[in-house]
């Protein structure tokens, strides 16, 4: 049985035809306007069909154009999931990378003194046991003593001073994975926090006259990690001690802390300043001017690190050889809680 | 009677009728906001030289999409151009779309449904942007 949408027009249309059979009897005079009233509604009711039609098709057209949208949407989605995974894949490789670089300047720096200690120890013993033999024979003459006495001496002294070093690299390495939970967390004034710290170094500065201004207004007040503050002051000032100033002139350091959050804290000195080429490494590990003369080449990583992480902020540096280095941190007043973002780890 | 010519807009299609040569072309989109003042002096301009020249018509409907309303004025020009060919001057349509438009080719049908004067035929799109001039069918 089909349904007719238009059963109703359709019947209007023969009731109106019989209607004109009628009237052609009993008033003919009104059959041709009846005709054409007849005519005009018949192709309005075609125009309805059409309409109803093409309305149909229009719908159809749109949940079909609805269903492609919603299918590429799910794919530009997908898409989406994918590309982050694959970030997140980088990521972890470029942390595996840079643990790697880590490693390897770990073993290459340890190995210096490490090898000596070891060479300087067998050496003793060779020494030791020639001396046990001569006195196994019966033959031990005063000199052999001496020389031996002098052998232990050197070797003894050598041994000491590597490993004192090895201890003290590794010692300044146990710094560069800063453990964030573990370092006490609080509410703290910048400004009378970087004096403390500065007078904790009065007795580095002092030695070669230099001084460091502060110019901080009393307002910020911190929520986050005074040791890593502290760790980062030190390590500025020190590597400016290190490097700005080792011609051996006073310098001035200046430390000029802006804006409440985020808190902005420039520490300038008026030192040699740090050689093009060499400015775009200084954050990284192990990178040093001084290798052999006691630079680890960990100061600025490790700033770089507790900025970064325990800070939540950035830092770059900018330097004239010549005028001097400045270091800019900025920071949230508020550090990240632990573990409460992407800059974790 | 001047020629009438509306450039395309989004919503809107070319209309660009040479009342003088008697070409006229609709083509292009045709959703307006408010289709009765779009196609009002349309149709008027329309009825006007149908009523005042006696030229053969040829009409290119080249439409890639037209709403409910815009097909209601589609239907008033068709009516409008049937009731001057049953009058006896030529008049020629030609609905252009593309070949696997299915969509298009029904509405070409269904349109015709009530032109029986009016030459109707069906044939491929002249050009995708909807704007270029044509001389031939």
């Amino acid at each position: 049985m089909s349904f007719n949408l238009f059963a109703a027009e359709e019947q209007v249309i023969e009731h109106a035809d019989r209607l004109r059979e009628r009237l052609a009897d009993v008033a003919p005079e009104c059959c041709e306007d009846l005709g054409a009233l007849i005519d005009a509604f018949r192709r309005s009711y075609r125009d309805q069909r059409r309409l109803v039609r093409v309305s149909d098709r229009l719908q159809a057209q749109l949940a079909a154009a609805n269903e492609e949208l919603e299918r590429r949407r799910n794919e530009a989605e997908t898409a989406l999931v994918h590309l982050r995974e694959a970030q997140d894949i980088i990521v972890r490789s470029e942390r595996l990378a840079s643990l790697g670089a880590l490693v390897a300047g770990v073993a290459h720096e340890i190995n210096t003194p490490v090898g000596i200690a070891v060479s300087c120890a067998s050496h003793l013993a060779d020494a030791t046991q020639r001396l046990r033999d001569t006195v196994d024979r019966g033959a031990l003459g005063r000199s052999d003593f001496t020389r031996y006495l002098a052998t232990a001496t050197d070797t003894t002294a050598l041994i000491l001073a590597n490993c004192e070093r090895a201890a003290a690299l590794i010692h300044s390495f146990k710094q560069v994975a800063v453990d964030r939970a573990s370092s006490e967390r609080r509410v703290f004034k910048l400004g009378p926090y970087i004096r403390e710290v500065l007078l904790s170094l009065q007795p580095e500065l002092r030695q070669g006259n230099h001084t460091v201004t502060v110019d901080c207004p009393p307002e910020p007040e911190l929520d986050g990690f005074p040791g890593a503050v502290s760790q980062i002051l030190t390590n500025l000032v020190l590597n400016a001690l290190q490097h700005a100033y080792r011609d051996g002139r006073p310098g001035t350091m200046t430390i000029r802390v802006t804006g409440d959050d985020p808190v902005e804290l420039v520490f300038a000195d008026d030192g040699a300043g740090i050689a093009p080429d060499d400015l775009p490494h200084v954050f990284e590990p192990f990178f040093t001017t001084r290798r052999g003369e006691g630079g680890s080449g960990l100061g600025l990583h490790i700033v770089h690190n507790l900025v970064v992480g325990p800070l939540g902020g950035t830092i770059t540096a900018a330097s004239e050889p010549g005028r001097g280095t400045a270091f800019t941190l900025r920071f949230p007043a508020r550090a990240p809680m632990p573990h409460e973002d992407g800059a974790a780890g | 009677m001047d020629a009438l010519r509306i450039d395309a807009t989004r919503r809107t299609p070319l209309v660009d009728f040479d009342f003088p040569a008697g070409v006229l072309r609709l083509a292009g989109e045709s959703y307006p906001d408010d289709s009765a003042s779009f196609f009002g002096p349309v149709l008027t301009a329309l009825r006007e030289w149908l009523a005042a020249s006696d030229v053969p018509v040829r009409l290119d409907v080249e439409l890639v999409y037209f709403n409910s309303s815009s097909a209601k004025a589609l239907m008033n020009m068709f009516q409008a151009l049937e009731t001057a060919a049953a009058g006896g001057r030529p008049v020629r349509v030609i609905w252009r779309c593309d070949e696997d438009d299915d969509a298009m080719r029904e509405f070409a049908e269904d349109f015709s449904e009530d032109l029986d004067h009016v030459e109707f035929t069906v044939a491929e799109r002249l050009d995708a942007a909807g704007s270029g001039r044509d001389d031939a069918a």
